[in-house]
Parts: structure tokens; C-alpha cells; sequence
């Protein structure tokens, strides 16, 4: 029997993955004061991505993940070429979020443990979390994704209530035109996060109710995409012109929090929360790889999960320093490589599954 | 009591040896059987004028007064004129007329027979029969109804379970007077032949977590079975995990209880701790009595132990990481102070720590392992090593102290002592991880632990039901537990169907009441 997942188990993990490390960074810092809303056309491109390919997809084939669907329609050498780009694109993917939160918790954590240490930890996390199988990690997200709204939903309160937002860094909106903000919003935004969610091709099928799919997804991506912009809008609104030079805008933000002589220094628990979201989105990658590595290369669940794992670990001293990692992100993966994956290869296979069932219907027909 | 043991095929031999017609051939081998210790009674006598007969007992687990009764009558029997009918049928007439025990059995097999001995029956030999009746007569010294003397509350039933599974059931009965209540009756072990009764309520729990719990009770392949604890290991859905996957209690109104919430009950003859299942986490920190006190209180308290649990898990593994690793989260004048007191002590916060709960889980075992009579000893030595004393020497910082015995007490709310082991076991990974990777260690170790709960199931039931899976409508007896009038549904994640407790319509007296006082002010 196959294991199955619940709505709100799918849907918990949608909003946890999307949330995932985007706090981190300030998206879309090229538009200014207008970041917020390249963040928000982002989330629009997102969702014309969700709407007309990813679940497109899923409609047609709801029994297979991203790997069958590439097998059944692309044929051994080809299909087999595109699935272990895929494989590797979801490793490099859990990779850079290994290494995200390795340095950062460097930086806010643990400035004298060893970096390999602290990413071992995290891969062992991980592996652990995914050894009962996807069913298991869906129910993680379930339990945990309360937690976090209500950790979220009281940061966002301080940071209001002591006084840190200030309305004039935002305003006026669009006062150098659209121009910019376009600019800033594909296809950057549109690959992180939003994207992103090609991923979860591979997790469709498993849920309980086919249905309902689709108005789940959306419904949880529109509130993830309205959170992630809400959390742009409050760092712009809380530093200004600052918020573009310091590494965590967040972080930044979140220390000046004064509140009763209690609240003073919450930045570590705050990494913690923001690790949350990084731990489920590296995670959810790396169940994607296993899960590829698993149909690919047949071989049983803990032997992919070690392989996975290896992959990952290694690959995660990939670059020299944060700085190195962000930049060859930013510049590179957001711009040429992420796209590809997450926006070209996409289209072009719900356009040979469209065609190919139509031919078939139509044989069928006649 | 109607239930009395079956004897199928438990005795584990293949072929059934049978009891031959000659009264004195089969005597001799239940003698030979049993040996010629004193208390097993073989006693020869004559009934229906002239009918040799005997009867076979142990008299140590026997009632004496039923057994007198019993001859008595028996003996009458052979005095008084046999009516013609009976003449052929000797058997039919004993069991009819002169047999003063109210559960008897007939059986056919020499290892029934010596099986139903060993129980505490007497058995009837008739000469020229090869079948002989069991008459119950058992009852050897049991321990009266008493108090538990773990899981106490302030408000609620005082009766505990008893080591005998007569006195058990009996108690559940009392409670449940229903028919649909089921005992199944089994025999486990080899050597022990321990009765072990599964209990629930038909219609209520689910049939195929019945069908599955009986699978795997028939499964166990022992030959003893002494507490109820065996039975828990044997069966339980996953061994390698430091969570409960069995309540288990010595209070009659929990097992009450949770047979109406759709689980069932495994008794087990020689323990007063019964076991249930299938169980979730949640329900270990449901105490009896927070469906006696009012739901206010209750609430409160549930979010204590709670909260309990998790400073019991966490607050040394806490205190590690704060003070090793992320000192700018105390306020400076805290900081100031616990440097000064650290100064003098020679370790690292994760030994200081590791030293002082391993010197309370010293303690701890020791007050209970020790004789009553020397416990004000411990008390007043215990106060020397995790107290002042300790302090004064060099050896911990005070405030490590009161870490450390907060901790202690904060595991002893947790109602139910085996997940308290848990959260003890859990702790000292978590202060092992803290020591080494801070509050990040702490939320690795927490992912873990929650990716582990997550897979782990009671009876199929996934352990964090209803958050994870959630079921909205169970959330009423979780955190929170709402008033008895609100909880109209039976919760449904024990399986079977969320059956309603009480009538629908308002329920609570508070809106009947203030109704008929309106109606009172409007005349």
C-alpha cells in the first residue's frame, strides 16, 4: 500500500517550503524601496508556473512523480539524461540551503565549531527526518508548521508594536517606475522561491484527496506568497537603505527589538525559527533526490538516503566562503541554471504530455 | 462470574491424551502427574449409593468452604434414594443434584484435567467414565481493594486494581454495566499459564484493532509471563523507541475511560497494572482527574504537565547551550552573576550538569530501590550532594543546582511514570547535543525526536494524533479540555466510529437554568 498524505499535511508542507529560507535574504534588493512588490508580481509569475504547468501536469498524470512522467514520455536515454539533471538539480538545491544554514548558524550560533561539523549535523538531521518515508516528513510539517505561524505572527507584532517600522522607507511606491521592479521580479523572484515548487511534482501523487489538489496548493502558495512579501515589506519598511548590505536583514531587524527588559536579545531563537524553515526545504529536496535516486537506480530506501546524503554533504563545500555561495547564487543559479529546471524544462514537458495524449485520444477516437 | 478460562488448545500438546473409563487407572496418573506433595488432595468416596468416585484438589489455591459444601452435598447424594432415570446417566444426576458450584466444566482430556487442577478446580472422577467435571473452587489469599499507590488524585475513585484478574474485571464491570463490554480470556506462557484478558467494549473499539491485538497475543511464544510488562514488550508496534507505545494503570476509572474512548484493555493475572492501547501521545498527560475537576482547572493543569514535560526534556540541555554558547541571550545583570558563581567550578557547564543528573538519577533510584524503614536517611544525604553542600565544595554552581532539581520536579508531574522515563532518557542526548552544538544542537535533536514520533504508531494509530494527523474535532480533550456537555462525540482516533456521548441541544444546566429563572422574572 502507498503511503498517502493527507490535505493539510500537503498543504502545511507548501507553505513550510515556500517560507523555507526566504526570510533570510532581502528578495529582490535591486528594486529598493519597491522590493515588495517585485516580490509580489514574483509570486504572480509563481502562480501562473503552479496553475498552468506543474498541476497541469499533475492532472494528467496523478499516479506518477516528476521521474515517471519524464520516463514515460521522453524514453529511455533522454528521459534518463533529464531525470539525473533532475536528481542533481534537487541535491544542489538541499546543497545550498546545507551550506545557508551551516554559515549562518556560524555566524549567529556557533562562531567556534567547525563548519563540517555543524553541516553534518544537519545532513544526519535530515536523513533521519526522511527515513520513514515521505508520509512520516509530511506529518513533521503538519505538527510543526503551527509553531512557526504563531512564532512568526509575535515577531512581526514586536517588531510593529516597539515602534521599528517606519512607513517613510517605503513610500512613495513606484517612484522610479515599473521598470525596475519588473526587473528585479523575473526571473529572480520568480525562481526563488516561488519556482520552486517544481519539486512538489514529486509529491502530488501521494496525496489522499485528488480533488482537492489543486485548490490546496493554491490556497497555500497565495498565503505563503502574501507572507513572504509581507516579510519583505516589513525589512524594507524596518531598515531602509540599510537592508540591501547587511547579510540577514531579519536577523538585523530582530535585534533591535527592546521589549519590557525581557525581550531583548531573541536573535538566537529567531535563527532557530528561520533554520526551521531551511531544515524542511532542504530536507524536502533531499526526499525529492531520494525519491529520484530510488526509481532510477532501484535501489532500497536507506541505500538512496546514504547516497543522497553523500551527495549532499560533499557538495555542500562547494565554495569557498558565504559570500562566494550567495553571489554565485544570485548572480548565476537564479539567472541561467534554476530557471531551466523550475520554468523551460517544465512547459516544454507539459507540452509533450498535452501532445501525446491528444494523439493518443485522437487514435483512440478513430 | 460467567467467564471462566477456556482450555482450547493452550496446553500446547499434539495429540490429546484422554481419560480412560477406570477411575483408579486415570487417579494414577494425575498422582503420578502431580506427585504426592501434601497439598494436593485425593479424596475417594462413594455417591449415588454406589458409584465410586473421587475428587482432585489442590488445597493451598482452593476455597475450603465451597469444597466442604460440595462434599457435603455429595456425600448427602449417596444416602438418598436415586431416582430409576438417573440410574443411567450418574454424571447428568451429579451435575444436576448435588453439585453446589456454580461454574463447572466437563472435560474429556487428562491435560485439561491437570490444567484445570492447577487453576484451583476441583475435579470429580466418576468410575466408568472417561469424562470428569471441573467444579471452580478456586480462591487462594489475595490482597483486599486498596488505594494505588501510583497515579493518586485529590478527587476521584480511591479503588486500585488488585494482582488478581477476578478482582480486576470484577471492577470494571462494576464501573461498566453494559453488555456489549467483552473479556476475552487467554492463556499465555508455557509455564506460567497466565490468564491475560483483552477487554473492550463492542461497538466502540474498532473490530480490527481487536482482531489485530488477538494476532499478536497469540503470536507470543513464552514460557513465563509474570507482569503485564512482558506482554507490552512481546506485542508493541515498535521496540527501538524511547516512547510508551502501552498506558498502563492501576486505576479502574482509567481503564474505564479509555474502554469508552474506543481502546482496549489488556489484564493480566499476577499485576495490578493493566494495560491500554492503542494509545497517542497526548494521553499521557491525561490525568484521571481532570474529568472530576472542573474543566477550567483541568485545562490549566493538562498545560502544566505539558510544559512540565518539556522543562523536564529540555531545561539542563537549555541551560548548557545558554551559558556555553549564547551568553548574550541573558540579561546582563543574570550573566554577571552566574559568571561569578561558575568561577570556581572546575568543569565545563555539560560535565557540571551530566554530574549532577546522574547524581539525582542515583538518588532517585535509590529511594526507591531501599528499605522504607532507612528513606529518612536519603532525604537527609541527598540534601548534601544536590544541595548547598555541593555547592559550597567547589564543585557545581548553584544555579546548576536549581537547574537540576527544577528538572527533577518538573518529571515528577507527568502522570504517567514511563513517559516520564522518556522525557529522562531524552535529556541527557539533548545535553550531550547542547554541549556541542549549542541551541542548534537542541533543534537538530528536537527534529529527530518529532521525525521519530511521527513514524512511530500504537495499533495503527500514529502517535501525534490529532495534531499530526490533525483531527479537529479530537482537539477538545488536548491541550485544552472543554466542559463534559461540549464533548458530544466520542473521539474517533482510536478507530471506529466517532459514536455521540450525549444528546445533542444544550446540555448545560447553566442555560437551562437561566431560562427557567427568565421565565421566573417574566411572571
Amino acid at each position: 500500500m502507498m503511503e498517502r498524505i493527507s490535505l493539510n499535511q500537503l498543504g502545511s508542507m507548501i507553505v513550510l517550503f515556500l517560507i523555507g529560507s526566504s526570510p533570510l535574504f532581502l528578495l529582490a534588493s535591486e528594486a529598493g524601496k519597491d522590493a515588495w512588490l517585485s516580490v509580489f508580481i514574483g509570486m504572480l509569475c509563481g502562480l501562473a508556473l503552479l496553475w498552468g504547468v506543474n498541476l497541469v501536469l499533475y492532472r494528467y498524470e496523478p499516479d506518477m512523480h516528476l521521474f515517471e512522467i519524464i520516463m514515460k514520455y521522453l524514453g529511455k536515454p533522454a528521459g534518463y539524461l533529464v531525470s539525473v539533471c533532475y536528481v542533481l538539480y534537487f541535491c544542489y538545491k538541499s546543497i545550498r540551503n546545507v551550506r545557508e544554514f551551516g554559515d549562518l548558524s556560524l555566524i549567529y550560533l556557533l562562531p567556534q565549531t567547525p563548519l563540517a561539523a555543524v553541516m553534518l549535523l544537519i545532513c544526519v538531521t535530515a536523513g533521519l527526518s526522511i527515513l520513514g518515508g515521505v508520509a512520516v516528513f509530511f506529518r513533521m510539517a503538519e505538527f510543526t508548521i503551527p509553531i512557526v505561524i504563531v512564532i512568526y505572527a509575535l515577531l512581526f507584532l514586536l517588531m510593529a508594536g516597539t515602534g521599528l517600522l517606519n512607513l517613510e522607507n517605503i513610500m512613495p511606491v513606484l517612484d522610479e517606475g515599473i521598470k525596475p521592479v519588473w526587473d528585479a521580479a523575473f526571473p529572480e523572484t520568480v525562481s526563488f522561491p516561488f519556482g520552486e515548487l517544481v519539486l512538489f511534482l514529486m509529491f502530488w501523487k501521494y496525496a489522499d484527496n485528488r480533488n482537492a489538489v489543486t485548490a490546496i496548493a493554491v490556497k497555500c502558495y497565495l498565503i505563503s506568497g502574501l507572507f513572504i512579501t509581507l516579510t519583505n515589506l516589513l525589512i524594507v519598511a524596518g531598515m531602509g537603505k540599510l537592508a540591501p548590505v547587511v547579510s540577514v536583514p531579519l536577523m538585523q531587524l530582530t535585534s533591535s527589538i527592546e521589549a519590557a527588559r525581557v525581550l531583548e536579545r531573541i536573535d538566537p531563537l529567531v535563527a532557530l525559527l528561520l533554520f526551521t524553515g531551511v531544515m524542511f526545504k532542504l530536507t524536502s529536496y533531499y526526499l525529492g533526490a531520494v525519491l529520484g535516486i530510488r526509481y532510477l537506480m532501484k535501489l532500497s530506501n536507506k541505500t538512496a538516503i546514504l547516497l543522497a546524503g553523500g551527495i549532499i554533504f560533499g557538495g555542500s563545500f562547494l565554495f569557498r566562503n558565504y559570500m562566494e555561495h550567495i553571489w554565485f547564487g544570485f548572480r548565476y543559479n537564479l539567472k541561467y541554471h534554476f530557471p531551466l529546471f523550475q520554468i523551460v524544462f517544465p512547459i516544454m514537458l507539459v507540452m509533450i504530455v498535452a501532445f501525446k495524449n491528444r494523439l493518443a485520444a485522437k487514435e483512440h477516437a478513430e | 462470574m460467567s467467564e471462566s478460562p477456556k482450555s482450547g488448545n493452550e496446553s500446547g500438546s499434539d495429540a490429546v491424551k484422554a481419560l480412560s473409563n477406570d477411575l483408579d487407572a486415570n487417579i494414577k496418573w494425575l498422582s503420578g502427574e502431580l506427585g504426592t506433595e501434601p497439598d494436593i488432595v485425593i479424596r475417594r468416596f462413594q455417591v449415588l449409593r454406589n458409584k465410586r468416585a473421587a475428587l482432585v484438589y489442590i488445597s493451598d489455591i482452593s476455597n475450603d468452604a465451597s469444597i466442604n459444601t460440595l462434599m457435603m452435598s455429595m456425600l448427602d447424594e449417596g444416602l438418598k434414594p436415586v431416582a430409576d432415570e438417573y440410574e443411567e446417566e450418574p454424571l447428568q444426576a451429579l451435575m444436576l443434584r448435588s453439585i453446589t458450584v456454580g461454574a463447572i466444566r466437563q472435560l474429556n482430556s487428562l491435560d485439561h484435567v491437570l490444567l484445570a487442577i492447577l487453576e484451583g478446580c476441583s475435579v470429580i472422577l466418576l468410575d466408568g467414565f472417561a469424562t470428569v467435571i471441573a467444579a471452580d473452587t478456586g480462591g487462594s489469599e489475595k490482597r483486599g481493594v486498596e488505594e494505588p499507590s501510583s497515579q493518586t488524585v485529590v478527587r476521584g475513585p480511591k479503588e486500585g486494581f488488585t494482582e488478581s484478574v477476578r478482582t480486576n474485571t470484577a471492577l470494571i464491570r462494576a464501573k461498566i454495566k453494559s453488555a456489549d463490554l467483552r473479556m476475552e480470556y487467554k492463556r499465555i506462557g508455557k509455564r506460567t499459564q497466565t490468564t491475560v484478558v483483552v477487554v473492550y467494549i463492542r461497538g466502540i473499539a474498532e473490530e480490527k484493532t481487536i482482531q489485530e491485538v488477538n494476532r499478536r497475543l497469540d503470536l507470543i511464544d513464552t514460557d513465563s509471563i509474570l507482569e503485564s510488562g512482558y506482554i507490552e514488550e512481546f506485542i508493541q508496534d515498535k521496540t527501538f523507541t524511547p516512547f510508551p507505545l502501552f498506558q498502563n494503570t492501576e486505576r479502574p476509572d482509567a481503564v474505564a475511560a479509555g474502554l469508552l474512548e474506543g481502546q482496549f484493555a489488556i489484564i493480566v493475572d499476577g499485576t495490578p497494572f493493566v494495560l491500554l492501547a492503542p494509545v497517542t501521545f497526548i494521553k499521557f498527560f491525561q490525568s484521571s482527574e481532570d474529568y472530576y475537576q472542573r474543566y477550567d482547572i483541568a485545562s490549566f493543569l493538562r498545560l502544566i504537565r505539558l510544559s512540565s514535560f518539556l522543562i523536564s526534556m529540555l531545561l539542563p540541555s537549555l541551560y548548557i547551550a545558554i551559558t556555553t554558547f549564547h551568553q548574550e541571550m541573558l540579561p546582563t545583570s543574570l550573566l554577571i552573576s552566574l559568571a561569578a558563581q561558575r568561577e570556581g567550578v572546575p568543569f565545563p557547564a555539560l560535565i557540571e550538569a551530566m554530574l549532577m543528573e546522574l547524581t539525582f538519577e542515583i538518588l532517585r533510584e535509590a529511594g526507591v530501590r531501599m528499605p522504607r524503614i532507612i528513606g529518612s536517611a536519603i532525604s537527609i544525604v541527598g540534601a548534601l550532594v544536590l544541595g548547598q553542600s555541593a555547592v559550597q565544595a567547589g564543585l557545581v554552581s548553584a544555579a546548576m543546582v536549581i537547574v537540576v532539581s527544577f528538572t527533577a520536579i518538573a518529571s515528577f508531574v507527568i502522570p504517567s511514570v514511563n513517559m516520564g522515563s522518556a522525557a529522562r532518557l531524552i535529556r541527557f542526548a539533548m545535553m550531550f547535543l547542547a554541549g556541542t552544538f549549542g541551541l542548534f544542537g537542541i533543534m537538530a535533536g528536537l527534529m529527530i525526536i518529532l521525525a521519530h514520533m511521527s513514524g512511530l504508531r500504537s495499533f495503527g494509530v500514529s502517535y501525534l494524533t490529532p495534531l499530526s494527523p490533525l483531527v479537529p474535532g479530537n482537539l477538545k480533550d488536548v491541550f485544552v479540555r472543554v466542559p463534559w456537555w461540549a464533548m458530544k462525540k466520542r473521539p474517533s482516533m482510536y478507530g471506529g466510529e466517532p459514536t455521540t456521548r450525549q444528546g445533542s441541544g444544550k446540555q448545560s444546566a447553566e442555560n437551562q437554568g437561566n431560562n427557567s429563572q427568565e421565565g421566573k422574572r417574566d411572571r
